[in-house]
């Protein structure tokens, strides 16, 4: 099976997972259709929505996590967070550490002498 | 000879140097913020332990949230799902205004700060999450849980010149109920309706209610609280937040539409009917569900 047949039917996976979590009950309309109209965005259709949501879920599961994983973490997000993510997983910053001590004590002693 | 001090601009480290906040403790330390080390790549994990336990989350540790933030392929974790694992444990996630000063309030009102820093260059990014504890305005100085240490002295200069490529980028972690110390009214209330749409219903409520004790008027605030009154069964405490949210958004069709519906489950008919009607006479972009709202409510009057 191809890498790209097994992406597919994950992302597929994804889609179906997904659903549709943040309706209140059928007929009330969800606090987020509030915010997007405080926001002054245009008021987004549910499916677009849930497109880049899916998107986004399967960008995490190529980047390591699981199909669960993946749903649950988009499920917490914002659309306006998701929209920032689609596409950007990649060059958004992550926060890690590790590597960067030794930058840090030599740009720290340099900065150290020039703020001081 | 231009000094190379003099081409890095540190403009609020320098604000802070020449108008210090007076209404501010001169200095605040939160010495009951635990310590967790930031191994590896999990500063991001690291860095939320600390302030969730600082929220009262006794059991977070980096095990426990490393499955909620971080990401082996990047290795690191992102800024949105900084805030996103905060909601999934049940507290209110809210990125500060970008100003130091207002670190340093919330650190005043008790509250750690996560820190997004870039530790390398802008065009090799190395981000590095930190968690700010207490500051020294006479020594002008942050007192920061990083990477391996517990305790660490930095200069408000040092501080702002990592800081200063992730847009100043900064997050609390709150109980539900509190609001942040430097809240600005839409912003608290969009933080809010992100812990509700994550799930954590009762808890938004408890924000909710904090919202509109201090902005009674919010609309988010009042769509929200009934919204997750309705979903918790508490229907007398749903329409009136509904019916106050009508009342004081008028042009509001989410608020007509959504205290039509409540009325109606609470078998007052002619209420909901009318206030159905007024959602489809407001229009805009709910003109659809508001319609359907009036249709099902007309329906059921006609059953004998």
């Amino acid at each position: 099976m191809s890498m790209s047949f097994v992406r597919l039917i994950s992302r597929l996976l994804v889609v179906c997972l997904i659903g549709l979590p943040f309706q209140v009950s059928a007929g009330m309309i969800g606090t987020d259709q509030a915010v997007s109209a405080a926001q002054a965005q245009a008021a987004r259709a549910l499916v677009g929505s849930q497109i880049s949501r899916a998107d986004v879920a399967g960008q995490l599961q190529s980047l390591g996590l699981t199909p669960q994983a993946a749903k649950d973490r988009v499920a917490a997000l914002t659309d306006s967070e998701v929209a920032t993510l689609a596409g950007q997983i990649q060059s958004l910053p992550a926060g890690a550490d590790g590597t960067a001590l030794v930058v840090i004590i030599l740009i720290g002693v340099l900065i150290w002498w020039l703020v001081k | 000879m231009c000094s190379l001090g003099g081409c890095i601009s540190l403009p609020q480290s320098e604000a802070l140097r020449e108008n210090p906040p007076k209404d501010l403790p001169p200095r605040v330390e939160l010495t009951q913020v635990p310590f967790h080390t930031q191994d590896g790549f999990l500063c991001g994990p690291a860095s939320l332990a600390m302030v969730f336990n600082a929220a009262g989350i006794a059991s977070a540790n980096v095990e426990s949230v490393s499955p909620l933030v971080y990401l082996p392929g990047r290795e690191g974790s992102l800024q949105a799902e900084m805030l996103g694992a905060t909601r999934r444990v049940g507290l209110l996630a809210y990125p500060l205004a970008p100003k130091m000063e207002d670190v340093l309030r919330e650190i005043a009102a008790g509250r750690p700060v996560v820190v997004l820093l870039n530790l390398a260059f802008k065009l090799i990014p190395v981000w590095h999450y930190a968690v700010v504890v207490g500051y020294d305005l006479e020594k002008r100085e942050v007192i920061v849980r990083s990477a391996k240490k517990a305790r660490d002295d930095w200069s408000f200069g040092f501080l702002e010149y990592f800081w200063q490529e992730s847009g100043y980028w900064s997050m609390l972690a709150l109980p539900p109920g509190q609001l942040p110390a430097t809240a600005r009214e839409a912003d608290t209330a969009v933080a809010i309706a992100a812990l509700e749409q994550a799930g954590r219903r009762a808890e938004a409520r408890e924000s909710y209610r904090a919202l509109l004790e201090r902005w009674p008027d919010n609309l988010i605030g009042l769509i929200g609280l009934g919204n997750v009154e309705y979903s918790l069964k508490n229907l007398p405490a749903s329409e009136r937040a509904f019916r106050k949210a009508s009342e004081a958004h008028p042009k509001s069709a989410v608020a007509f539409n959504n205290l039509a519906h409540v009325l109606a489950e609470l078998g007052r008919l002619a209420d909901a009917e009318a206030a159905a009607r007024a959602a489809v006479a407001i229009g805009g972009p709910t003109l659809p569900e508001a319609r359907n709202t009036l249709d099902a409510i007309l329906a059921r009057r006609k059953k004998p």
